[in-house]
């Protein structure tokens, strides 16, 4: 019963998990299929040696630079700031990337792998669009066969999304079975790499699924949060205070996140859908409600019933709906590193308009759902101190959702 | 480990007889059925049966599957019905059962509580797809403590060394999927694949079992030469699906006499 080598120990750096096992203390882990074990060791095997190289490193920052558009801009939201008067108020503007989300952070990084590993096909899961649109423009760019699944549901929510996917060449399955949201989609996905293991390479959009997926894209997204810290120390500041973003999955957060986890004076929040209201069944407040159990190839926080069913998610943002999140969360929150709260459907709906008009900046949905939080968080801070909110997408696919909103508010004025 | 099964297998082995083991889902198309099709399996001399459990997101299994745990599910099939099912069905009757499933279920269930509770209702195995190697050592004690056997999957695709891992964890057969994909697809074996199966028997000291894709008798026969047996999931449950309950008595048998001898099967083909 050994171990490929020991775990770190238990009250090792926060920021230095997973152990050799995929483990983030208690979450993590590998259960999958054994069909899917030679393509994940190859996957890590792969990673490894590439990491440490730095040609490969070139390339990633390259393309990072001159097809994707970072760095992208960490900009004071001084209207914002005016607004609640109190700290003072930076956006890192993920939505500014080419496809209009961090996802193309990931899917660039991913799609190296894949070539390295001389997989011809790539398959994805998407639920808001987002990473479906990202992994089909890298699939176009790299010349490989894509195939994104996507739920019925999501695809009449996002239709636009799924319009540019189809433009770029990808195939678009719809998916009917269960929600018909991203957990079926990414059910789906990992059923096609069962089926085509071999010369298939599954790009996961999140920080999800089994090892090492949460370890890779989390090191595709660091990019994030390494920017921050560089452009806050040229604006003068050391550190910021506070640092929100999204939790669907968790990979905007993440990225965030990751350079700050041992700097014990930033303060982190992770912002989950509220959906109708945790109050209510419709919500996706995974890591404020669920409990540990096993899906998706992860330990992990889930919504699931009290037989271990995997439970319905609502949330008005496809990219949150999700029933499960990325196991270095539900890590940082037993360690009580990060803390995770909820906004309604209502409350990012809100936010979203309120950026627009104060800033002329429309945020994704699921961003709203950080900027949401500024209304409980900005009443407690001092102008001395910095907010960071990741915008880690833009809001265009969401139109036909604001504009049904603002109808339902009667019209330009409201709300 | 389960003397029934161990018992079992030993015998298959000197009688050099093929095993041939159903799956059906618990609950799917009824929780009576279920109580009712067991008996019949095992009066008809099928060697041993997988029950499922019933998961909302069974990502290794193919459409029809998915569908009997929906049906289960909408059922009210729980961890809990599916062991009170075996209890009722252990009161007369000692076919070998192993249960079937995804972790999550049987993990809120509690790990030890349920491989406890197997243990009181002689349940002979279980066989979880999604807890690799890796991730079932930690549980393994449990089930050595129980006398439950932890069935051990392997695919086509699985490294000779890790293989070998694999057989040396293994107390009763390792079950080897006849390819790389979910269950129930049309397949037919490659020259690869044969070369497979046949370093597999070299490979390996415990007996082999072959799902996924095992339909008819020609499948029975043409994988019997690689394995001690089949096991034969998504054709059953297509079987019962069209299947009047009243028919059970005599149609079951039948099913069973057309996968092992080739004998025209009832309606439902």
């Amino acid at each position: 019963m050994s171990r490929p080598s020991a775990p770190p120990h238990p009250s090792s750096p926060i920021d230095q998990w997973p152990d050799a096992r995929g483990y983030f203390g208690e979450f993590g882990g590998q259960f999958v299929p054994e069909i899917l074990r030679p393509a994940l060791t190859e996957l890590e095997t792969t990673f490894n040696r590439l990491r440490t190289d730095p040609d490969f490193e070139q390339e990633f920052r390259q393309e990072l630079r001159t097809y994707a558009g970072r760095p992208t801009p960490l900009y004071f939201a001084r209207n914002l700031t005016r607004y609640y008067g109190k700290a003072r108020i930076y956006l890192k503007r993920e939505d500014l990337l080419h496809t209009g989300a961090h996802k193309i952070n990931n899917t660039i990084g991913q799609i190296l792998l894949a070539r390295a590993m001389g997989k011809q096909r790539i398959i994805a899961e998407t639920g808001a669009g987002q990473h479906g649109v990202a992994t089909a423009t890298v699939a176009a760019r790299f010349g490989m066969d894509c195939c994104i699944y996507m739920g019925a549901e999501d695809m009449e929510r996002q239709f636009p999304n799924v319009q540019r996917m189809r433009m770029l060449g990808a195939k678009v399955r719809a998916v009917h079975s269960g929600t018909r949201t991203l957990k079926d989609a990414t059910s789906e996905a990992l059923r096609d790499w069962l089926t085509h293991v071999a010369t298939t390479h599954y790009i996961i959009g999140s920080v999800v699924g089994p090892h090492p997926f949460p370890l890779i894209v989390r090191y595709f997204q660091k990019v994030i949060g390494e920017e921050v810290q560089e452009q806050l120390k040229a604006l003068g500041h050391p550190s910021p205070s506070f640092l929100i973003a999204c939790v669907g999955g968790g990979s905007n957060a993440m990225g965030l996140f990751y350079p700050f986890l041992s700097s014990p004076d930033v303060q982190m929040i992770g912002v989950e859908a509220g959906g109708l209201g945790v109050h209510t069944p419709h919500h996706a407040a995974t890591l404020s409600r669920g409990r540990p159990g096993i899906f998706h190839g992860m330990k992990t926080y889930l919504l699931q019933t009290a037989d271990g069913q995997i439970q319905l998610p609502h949330s008005i943002s496809a990219g949150l709906d999700y029933p499960g999140v990325g196991p270095e969360h539900s890590f940082l929150k037993e360690q009580k590193r990060v803390t995770y709260t909820q906004v309604t459907d209502q409350e990012a709906l809100q936010a979203a308009f309120r950026l627009a008009r104060l800033e002329g900046i429309i945020p994704a949905l699921e961003s709203a759902h950080a900027l949401a939080y500024l209304d409980r968080l900005l009443p407690t801070t001092h102008p001395d101190q910095i907010v960071v909110v990741n915008l880690s997408g833009r809001g265009d696919k969401d139109m036909s959702t604001y504009i049904q909103y603002l109808e339902n508010q009667g019209g330009e004025k409201a709300p | 480990m389960s003397q029934r099964l161990q018992q079992r297998l030993r015998h298959l082995e000197a009688e050099e007889r093929q095993a041939l083991s159903l799956y059906l889902m618990a609950g799917y198309p009824t929780i009576e059925a279920t109580v009712q099709i067991i008996p019949l399996l095992e009066q008809a001399g099928v060697d041993f049966v997988e029950l499922g459990i019933p998961f909302s997101d069974p990502i290794a299994d193919g459409p029809v599957i998915q569908m009997a745990a929906n049906q289960a599910l909408q059922n009210g099939v729980t961890v809990q019905r599916v062991l009170e099912m075996v209890a009722t069905i252990r009161q007369r009757h000692s076919i070998p059962i192993l249960l079937m499933g995804y972790t999550n279920p049987v993990y809120q269930f509690g790990m030890e509580r349920f491989v406890r509770t197997c243990q009181d209702l002689q349940v002979d195995g279980i066989i979880l797809p999604d807890l690799p190697l890796e991730e079932s050592l930690h549980y393994l004690p449990f089930f050595q403590k129980h006398q439950l056997d932890f069935i051990h999957l392997i695919a086509p695709n699985t490294p000779d060394s890790r293989i070998q891992l694999i057989d040396r964890h293994t107390t009763a057969f390792i079950y080897c999927t006849a390819y790389t994909g979910v269950t129930g697809k049309d397949h037919r074996l490659t020259p690869e694949g044969e070369q497979f199966f046949r370093r597999l028997n070299r490979l390996v000291t415990h007996p082999v079992m072959i799902g996924f894709g095992v339909k008819t008798h020609q499948d029975f026969q043409y994988y019997g030469q690689f394995a001690r047996g089949v096991i034969i999931g998504t054709a059953f449950l297509k079987f019962l699906a069209n299947l009047d309950p009243a028919a059970y008595a005599t149609a079951i048998p039948a099913f069973v006499r057309s996968i092992r001898k080739g004998e025209n099967s009832p309606e439902g083909k």
